[in-house]
């Protein structure tokens, strides 16, 4: 509890100092909780993200860096490996991978490569697989890009 | 009938013979073996044989393949450790596979790193360094206790962090064996530095996981299930085809006697099967049936049913068994990874499951078709039978005490004497196990099951039972009255001369009983 504490606090200091580090990700910390956070990341160039403004709420467990904080997006993302529900995030190092010397930034900038790179086997959102799976990448894109439109992007007017 | 087929009469040692400081009489060993259960006589076409393994024994195979490993590729004792749990402790594959493409077989486990930097930990003592766990820089001075220590691999963290992260993967399970550098980009296996970094008492632990992933390597040898037994019993031949269910019945150094086939206790004279099937029902009865249905599996290891806890596919079968495995697939987690499809997908299942292999739902189905009623009749006589065989067990251990030493005392018994009182009781549990499954047996027999076989069946049932309450209540009621100070020694003999024939009359009824089940009831 008290080196998750002091490393979070390490975080929160560095993400304070290099704000303009890393235009895509902005890391906030809840003001009266320093185990919950959130970020916004951009979409990647050149998917059906980009242009988008995603969402997540970070959740971190006691025994972190030891175990992954858990991750899930709170904007609405059509993606393979993203429960369409829940928000819900299938990535390797937040499970079996993890590795005490991720840090929360990582964390996001690894989930910006998996925007870019979906898993399509064994997904969370069975729709968005099975168009991938199918071969059918105009279909995903479409329907990726209509919900980012729908979701991650400042309405008009 | 005897049978010269030691493994199915019990062992001398099997229950620790009563034994009293003065060794005067030789009691009739035989006397003592023939009225200790009963043999099955016949039938079985294949031998099966057993032997304990303890811990030791375990640690030295282990040690033979390690150091065969490592002088043979000439790599560390570490590296030679990590390859065999990676590669399912199967020396020669690792012969094979490390001279046709030995980059390969170094870089999926994590031993990219030369030979001569893996002697383990490094302590630096100079200049500053970044530690990338605790986010912290350090200035090596005397002031701060804290100093780098890097890996093989070159990467360098402070010592508090790779102490807690070393220590904290070892409790966490076997994925310790294949602890990696903490630098994402790296991966090189650490394994030379957990003899440095972690506890006494972890240490002891990662030594568990290494003996473990041996024995779970080898489809022979099983970890006894009794809590806290070190013991493993490996099986010398034998492969199932031809065996009848008691053949595979064997008892631990622990004196717990197992089926070493489905690994519960033993349950002859029924099958494994029906006996999964009798305690998938008993659970599922308990809770809520659907549920359990759909989130419970035999772990492909013990066969223990076991409950998927979370989303994650990751299972862990709990003590002592400890197995690791895929839940959609049931195959060892060690073995998920690149070969099947990576971390997102079992390739295993997907390819089992469009062979429509998997019929959950037809399971659900069967089971809401048997009314509670008809199961209750004989989930009660099956528990009742449990639960005084429970309470024998317990009383048997205590008998010496109990009631031995004063009827020796009182009557001035010999031991072969006071042996008929010890099989008396050994005989009362193991037939209070035999009378428990053949209730399961009952169950599972078809509502349309030809009626004659059905009397029969009944018949004998109803004789072993009857024979068997006698024999009880005598060992457990009348003897006591024996055992006051001032009772009659004739009259002890009388008693002693029924048990005697009561024992052998029992063991005739059972033996009848189990016969005819393994018979399929032909008369
Ligand atoms: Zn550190
Ligand atoms: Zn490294
Ligand atoms: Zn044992
Ligand atoms: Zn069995
Ligand atoms: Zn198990
Ligand atoms: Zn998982
Ligand atoms: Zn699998």
């Amino acid at each position: 509890m008290q080196q998750s504490r002091a490393r979070l606090f390490k975080e929160y200091k560095e993400v304070q100092r290099e704000k303009s580090a890393d235009p895509d990700i902005q890391l906030v910390c809840d003001d009266s909780n320093i185990f919950k956070w959130n970020a916004l990341i951009k979409g990647p160039s050149e998917t059906p993200f980009e242009g988008g403004v995603f969402q997540l709420a970070f959740s971190v467990p006691e025994q972190y860096p030891l175990q992954p904080p858990q991750v899930r997006f709170l904007t609405k993302i059509f993606h393979p490996n993203v429960h369409f529900k829940t928000g819900e995030i299938c990535l390797d190092i937040l499970k079996n991978a993890w590795s005490p010397a991720w840090t929360l930034q990582s964390v996001c900038r690894a989930i910006i490569a998996l925007m870019a790179h979906p898993e399509p086997d064994s997904p969370l959102n069975c729709d968005s697989g099975n168009l991938l799976r199918s071969g059918d990448i105009r279909g995903y894109q479409s329907m990726a890009r209509m919900y980012t439109r729908l979701a991650a992007m400042p309405k008009k007017g | 009938m005897m049978s010269d087929d030691e493994d199915m009469s019990y062992d001398d040692d099997e229950y620790p013979p009563y034994d009293d400081d003065d060794d005067q009489g030789d009691y009739d060993l035989e006397e003592a073996e023939s009225s200790r259960g009963w043999d099955e006589d016949g039938g079985s076409g294949e031998l099966v044989e057993f032997s304990l393994l303890s811990g030791r024994d375990i640690r030295a195979r282990v040690d033979a393949a390690i150091s065969e490993i490592s002088s043979f590729l000439s790599v560390s004792n570490e590296a030679a450790l990590v390859l065999l749990c990676k590669h399912g402790w199967n020396v020669s594959r690792i012969h094979e596979e490390w001279f046709s493409d030995e980059a390969k077989i170094r870089k999926s486990s994590g031993l990219t790193v030369p030979e001569d930097s893996s002697g383990g930990a490094e302590v630096r003592g100079k200049g500053t360094f970044f530690c990338g766990i605790c986010l912290e820089n350090y200035v090596h001075n005397n002031s701060i206790n804290c100093s780098a220590v890097t890996a093989a691999c070159g990467h360098v963290y402070c010592e508090n962090c790779w102490r807690t992260y070393v220590n904290t993967a070892i409790i966490d399970g076997a994925g310790s064996l294949f602890l990696r550098c903490p630098e994402p980009s790296c991966r090189a296996s650490v394994a030379g530095m957990i003899n440095s970094l972690a506890s006494d008492e972890n240490r002891g632990k990662y030594e568990d996981h290494v003996l473990r992933s041996f024995v779970e390597s080898k489809k022979t040898i099983k970890y006894c299930p009794a809590p806290g037994c070190e013991f493993a019993i490996e099986c010398l031949i034998g492969d199932g085809s031809n065996c009848k269910v008691c053949d595979y019945e064997v008892t631990c150094n622990c004196s717990y006697r197992l089926c070493w086939n489905c690994s519960e206790e033993a349950h002859s004279p029924v099958d494994c099967e029906t006996v999964a099937k009798w305690i998938l029902k008993r659970n599922s009865e308990a809770e809520n049936t659907n549920w359990i249905l759909a989130n419970t599996k035999p772990c492909p290891k013990c066969k223990k049913w076991i409950q998927k806890n979370q989303g994650c596919m990751h299972m862990t079968c709990p003590a002592p068994c400890k197995f690791e495995f895929c839940w959609l697939c049931t195959g060892p987690w060690s073995e998920h990874g690149e070969k099947t499809g990576g971390f997102y997908s079992c390739n295993v299942y997907q390819e089992a499951k469009r062979n429509c292999e998997y019929n959950e739902q037809e399971r659900i189905r069967e089971m809401a078709k048997n009314s509670l009623q008809r199961y209750t009749h004989y989930y009660e006589r099956w528990n009742s039978n449990r639960l005084s065989r429970k309470k024998v067990m317990a009383d048997l251990d205590e008998l010496p005490a109990r009631i031995l030493d004063k009827l020796s005392d009182i009557h001035r018994l010999t031991k072969s004497e006071l042996q008929i009182i010890t099989d008396a009781w050994v005989q009362v549990a193991e037939c209070r196990r035999v009378l428990m499954w053949s209730y399961a047996y009952g169950y599972y027999l078809p509502e349309n099951y030809d009626q004659a076989k059905k009397k029969f069946f009944e018949y004998l049932q109803g004789e072993a039972e009857f024979t068997l309450e006698k024999l009880h209540s005598l060992v457990e009621e009348e003897l006591l009255k024996h055992t006051e100070e001032g009772a009659s020694s004739g009259e002890y003999l009388r008693l002693q001369n029924n048990v005697f024939y009561l024992t052998r009359n029992t063991r005739d009824y059972f033996q009848n009983l189990v016969r005819a089940l393994a018979n399929g009831l032909q008369s």
